[in-house]
C-alpha cells in the first residue's frame, strides 16, 4: 500500500463531500448560525412579550366577607412586589436546573424583569346585591366596540362572583362555596393566574380568620425548606448535579458522536456506490489497488466526520463558556469524544464500505443497510437505564460490546457518575480490536465486491465473498 | 528483445463458469496486439489479471518483468470496457487527480493535460464538469486518462465502441503513434476489422481459449484464399455458367456480383485464367479473407453455409443496448 495513493484517494474523497456548497452549507454554517441566532431569538421571543394588562375588576362579594381582602391583594403596589417575588425563586429554581452560571442566570432574570412588567389593576367592588347580568352585558359591549383595548385602566378585564358561603359554611356537613370568573378574551396568561391566585389567597386568608387560625403559623409548618444537596466524593464535597443538567451532556456527546460517525459513513457508502454505478471503479483500479482506494475512502470520510464534530463540539464549548459552565464538561471528556469517534467511525465504515461496495445502485443497498441503522439505534434505547445507573451490570457490559460500545462508553464517561479509568482504557482496547475485525471483514467484501455487477446480494451471499478473498 | 507480458497456463473460474483456460501467451516490448474474439470469450478477464485486478486461480503471469501489474501500475495505461467518469468533477480535475494518482508529480502536470486536451480537440472543456460532455468526448477524455502518465504498456479494452468514424480515426492514430514511440499497446476488439487496421499480432480468443495468436501477416497466409470475386459482364445470370467452370465447387451471388468457392486444393491462379477464358469478365479477383472469415473458419473447423452465417450473426451482432443500458 503506498502512501501517496491513499492519501490522494482521501484528498479526493473529502474535497468531492466536504468542499461542496450542499455540505458546507447544511452541515457547517447552518447549524453555526442556529446557534449563533438562538440568543437573538430568545430575545426576539421576550421582547414579543405582549404588554403588561391594565384595566378594571369588578368584584361580586356575595358573602361581603372576602372584598377588602381582595382589594388589597390585587393593588399595584403589592402585584408589583410579588413579582419581583417570583423572579427571585425563578433564578433560585433555574439555578439548580440549567447548566448555566449564576452571573448569566442574573442577567437573564433581570433582562426577563425588565421586559415583562406587572399588571396593573383597579378594583371596583360592586356591592353584594349587584347584577351580574349588568356587568356582563357592559363587558360585552366593550369588547364589541374594541376588542383589543386592553391598557385602559376603563378596561373590564374580568368579574369575579364570589358565593356567599365561600368563607363561612352555612352547615358543618356541607363544604365552603367557592368563586367563578367571567374574563374578557385573549387576556395573558400571568394576568389570569395573577387575578385567580389572588382570590384563592383572599378566601383563604378570610377562612383562617374566620376559624381563628394565625396563617403565619401554618406557612410555618408546612414550609419544609432544604439546602443544596451536596455529594460526598473521594475529593469532597461537591453540588450534586440536578435536573437537566444530569442528562444534557451525555445526550450531547451521544448525539455528536452519532451525527459525526453515521454522517461519514454514509457519504462513504453513497461514494462507494457512485463510483460503482459509474464504473469508473475500474478506472481508479488501475491506478491503486482496492486496499489503498478502502483505506483512502475511509480516511477521506473520517476527516469529514472529523471537521463535523469539530464544529459541532467547539458550538457546545461556546455555548458552556458563554454560559459558565464549563465545570460540567472536562477537556478529558472532549478528547474521549474524539477517540471514541474514530473507534465507532471506522467500525461503521467499514460496514458501509462493505455495502457500498457489494450492490449496484443505491436502492439495493436498503436492504443492507436496515441492520447497521437498527444496530446505530440501540443506544438511543440505552440512553434511560445507562443515565439513571453509568456503573449498572447492564451499562458496563454493553459498553464493552462493539459496534455499540463507544456510544455507551461516551454516555458513561460524561455521566455524573464516570466509569473508573481502566474501564475506559479496556474499552478502547476492546474496540480497537474490533476495528481490526471489521476492516478486515470489509476489506475482503470490499476487493471481490467492486467488480461485481448484477444481483444484490444477500449477507450470505457476503460471508461466501469473505471466504472466497 | 524483453517481454511486456507474459501468460503461462493461466486460467481463471467465476464460481462454475470457467472463464478463461490455459491461456499461454508472450507479448514482446514495443508490440501491438489486437485481443479479438466475440463478446463473452474472455478478453476482459484476461485483461484484468493482465491489470490484477482479478488474480488467476492458476498459472503464471508476469507483466513488465514483475510478478504482478501492482508493482508496476504507474507504468500501465489502462481503459477498461466498463469507463466511468466522476460525472460531478470538473475535466481538468479529473485528469489531474488521475495523473497524481498515477505517481505524476503536481508540477507541470495542468500544461500536461492542456495539451492532450488540445491534441484531442477539446481544449475548451478544461473548466467543465465530465457529466456535460457527451459520450465520445468522455471517452477521448477516459483514453487521456489511460497514457498521460506515458506509460510503457498501454492496455486499451474495446476503445473503439461507440466513436464515430472521424473520432475512430483520431484514436487510431493516437494509438499507432503511441506504438511508433516504441510503447507495447494491447488493445481488445469485438469488432475485427477494427484490429485488422492496427494490429501488427492478432490473438483470437473463444470461449475462454486462446484459438490464434500470429502475426496478421502469417495469419492470411496460413488461410490461403479459397474464394474468387466474380462479376461476369453479363451479370449475376451467368452464375449456372460460372459453376459449370473446372474448380468451382460453388457460387452465390453477393452484392451484385458472384462469390466463388473452389474445390479443394484448386490453385486460385489456375481458376482465375479458366474463368477469363469461359466469359467476358469485368473484375475477377481473390477474395481476401477477413479476420471474421478466420474466426468462423477456426471456430466451425472449416465448414462453410448455413451453420457458419448463423454463427457469424450470433458472434458478430453488433449489441444494440450495450453500454446505453447503464447511462
Amino acid at each position: 500500500m503506498k502512501l501517496s495513493k491513499i492519501s490522494r484517494v482521501a484528498g479526493r474523497e473529502f474535497a468531492s463531500t466536504a468542499m461542496t456548497k450542499g455540505f458546507i452549507i447544511g452541515a457547517l454554517i447552518m447549524p453555526a448560525a442556529i446557534g449563533a441566532l438562538m440568543p437573538l431569538v430568545i430575545l426576539l421571543t421576550m421582547s414579543a412579550q405582549p404588554p403588561a394588562d391594565s384595566g378594571t375588576i369588578y368584584i361580586l362579594d356575595r358573602s361581603a366577607d372576602v372584598t377588602d381582602t381582595l382589594i388589597e391583594r390585587l393593588s399595584p403596589e403589592n402585584v408589583e412586589e410579588r413579582w419581583a417575588e417570583n423572579f427571585d425563586q425563578a433564578k433560585d429554581r433555574a439555578k439548580s436546573m440549567l447548566p448555566a452560571g449564576e452571573e448569566k442566570i442574573e442577567q437573564g432574570i433581570a433582562s426577563a424583569k425588565s421586559i415583562i412588567k406587572s399588571p396593573n389593576f383597579r378594583t371596583i367592588p360592586a356591592g353584594p346585591d349587584a347584577d351580574i347580568d349588568e356587568l356582563k352585558r357592559e363587558m360585552q359591549a366593550q369588547v364589541a366596540a374594541d376588542g383589543k383595548a386592553k391598557g385602559d385602566i376603563e378596561t373590564v378585564l374580568a368579574i369575579v362572583d364570589i358565593d356567599a358561603d365561600s368563607t363561612r359554611k352555612v352547615n358543618d356537613d356541607e363544604g365552603y362555596g367557592g368563586f367563578q370568573l367571567f374574563l374578557r378574551p385573549k387576556l395573558n396568561d400571568e394576568t389570569v393566574s395573577e387575578i385567580r391566585g389572588s382570590i384563592r389567597w383572599s378566601i383563604r386568608e378570610r377562612r383562617y380568620a374566620n376559624a381563628g387560625i394565625d396563617r403565619t403559623q401554618v406557612v410555618e409548618i408546612t414550609d419544609v425548606d432544604e439546602r443544596d444537596s451536596q455529594e460526598i466524593t473521594e475529593d469532597g464535597e461537591k453540588k450534586a448535579s440536578t435536573g437537566i443538567t444530569t442528562f444534557i451532556i451525555p445526550m450531547v456527546s451521544l448525539i455528536l458522536l452519532l451525527i459525526a460517525s453515521m454522517t461519514g459513513g454514509q457519504y462513504l457508502l453513497t461514494t462507494t456506490v457512485e463510483e460503482k454505478s459509474n464504473r469508473v471503479v475500474e478506472v481508479i483500479l488501475s491506478a491503486c489497488s482496492p486496499m489503498e482506494l478502502m483505506t483512502g475512502k475511509i480516511l477521506g470520510q473520517m476527516f469529514v466526520g472529523l471537521s463535523l464534530l469539530v464544529v459541532y463540539s467547539w458550538l457546545g464549548v461556546f455555548a458552556l463558556i458563554y454560559m459558565e459552565r464549563m465545570d460540567l464538561i472536562s477537556w478529558s471528556t472532549i478528547v474521549l469524544i474524539f477517540v471514541f469517534f474514530i473507534l465507532a467511525y471506522f467500525m461503521f465504515a467499514s460496514l458501509m464500505a462493505a455495502i457500498g461496495s457489494a450492490v449496484n445502485e443505491m436502492r439495493e443497498a436498503q436492504s443492507l443497510m436496515t441492520p447497521v441503522i437498527l444496530l446505530m439505534m440501540v443506544p438511543y434505547f440505552f440512553f434511560m437505564p445507562v443515565i439513571r445507573a453509568p456503573n449498572s451490570m447492564l451499562s458496563t457490559v454493553t459498553s464493552f460490546i462493539p459496534p455499540i460500545s463507544p456510544f455507551i462508553m461516551i454516555m458513561r464517561i460524561a455521566s455524573n457518575d464516570p466509569p473508573p479509568v481502566w474501564q475506559t482504557a479496556l474499552v478502547i482496547l476492546v474496540n480497537a480490536v474490533a476495528v481490526v475485525v471489521f476492516l478486515w471483514f470489509a476489506a475482503k467484501v470490499f476487493r471481490v465486491g467492486l467488480l461485481m455487477f448484477g444481483k444484490p446480494p444477500n449477507l450470505r451471499t457476503l460471508i461466501k465473498w469473505v471466504r472466497m478473498a | 528483445m524483453s517481454q511486456a507480458v507474459s501468460m503461462q497456463g493461466v486460467r481463471k473460474t467465476f464460481g462454475s463458469k470457467v472463464a478463461v483456460e490455459g491461456i499461454d501467451l508472450t507479448i514482446p516490448e514495443g508490440s501491438i496486439y489486437g485481443f479479438i474474439g466475440p463478446n463473452g470469450a474472455g478478453k476482459t478477464t484476461t485483461i484484468r489479471m493482465i491489470m490484477s485486478i482479478l488474480f488467476p486461480d492458476r498459472g503464471e503471469l508476469s507483466v513488465l518483468g514483475k510478478k504482478s501489474a501492482v508493482e508496476s501500475k504507474d507504468r500501465i495505461g489502462y481503459l477498461p470496457e466498463e469507463r466511468g467518469i466522476y460525472k460531478k468533477m470538473k475535466v481538468g480535475s479529473f485528469l489531474m487527480h488521475m495523473g497524481r494518482l498515477k505517481g505524476l508529480d503536481r508540477h507541470g502536470l495542468k500544461s500536461r493535460v492542456m495539451e492532450w486536451l488540445e491534441r484531442v480537440e477539446l481544449a475548451d472543456v478544461y473548466k467543465k464538469k465530465c457529466e456535460e460532455l457527451s459520450k465520445g468526448m468522455q471517452q477521448k477524455v477516459q483514453f487521456i486518462a489511460s497514457v498521460l502518465h506515458e506509460p510503457d504498456l498501454i492496455i486499451l479494452d474495446e476503445p473503439f465502441s461507440g466513436l464515430d468514424p472521424v473520432n475512430m480515426r483520431l484514436l487510431r492514430s493516437l494509438i499507432d503513434e503511441q506504438h511508433a514511440n516504441g510503447k507495447t499497446v494491447i488493445f481488445s476488439t469485438h469488432v475485427m476489422h477494427q484490429a485488422e487496421q492496427n494490429c501488427d499480432h492478432i490473438v483470437m480468443i473463444h470461449q475462454g481459449r486462446k484459438v490464434l495468436d500470429d502475426t496478421l501477416d502469417d495469419i492470411r497466409a496460413r488461410f490461403d484464399p479459397r474464394a474468387l470475386h466474380v462479376d461476369p459482364i453479363a451479370g449475376v445470370g451467368q452464375a449456372d455458367a460460372v459453376a459449370r467452370v473446372q474448380g468451382v465447387a460453388h457460387v452465390t451471388p453477393v452484392e451484385g456480383a458472384l462469390e466463388v468457392v473452389l474445390d479443394e486444393g484448386v490453385d486460385p491462379q489456375l481458376a482465375m485464367r479458366s474463368l477469363l477464358e469461359a466469359m467476358p469478365m469485368n473484375r475477377v479477383e481473390i477474395k481476401r479473407p477477413s479476420l471474421e472469415d478466420i474466426f468462423i473458419e477456426i471456430v466451425t473447423g472449416g465448414k462453410r453455409g448455413a451453420d457458419a452465417e448463423q454463427l457469424r450473426a450470433e458472434l458478430f451482432a453488433e449489441p444494440t443496448n450495450e453500454g446505453e443500458a447503464e447511462s
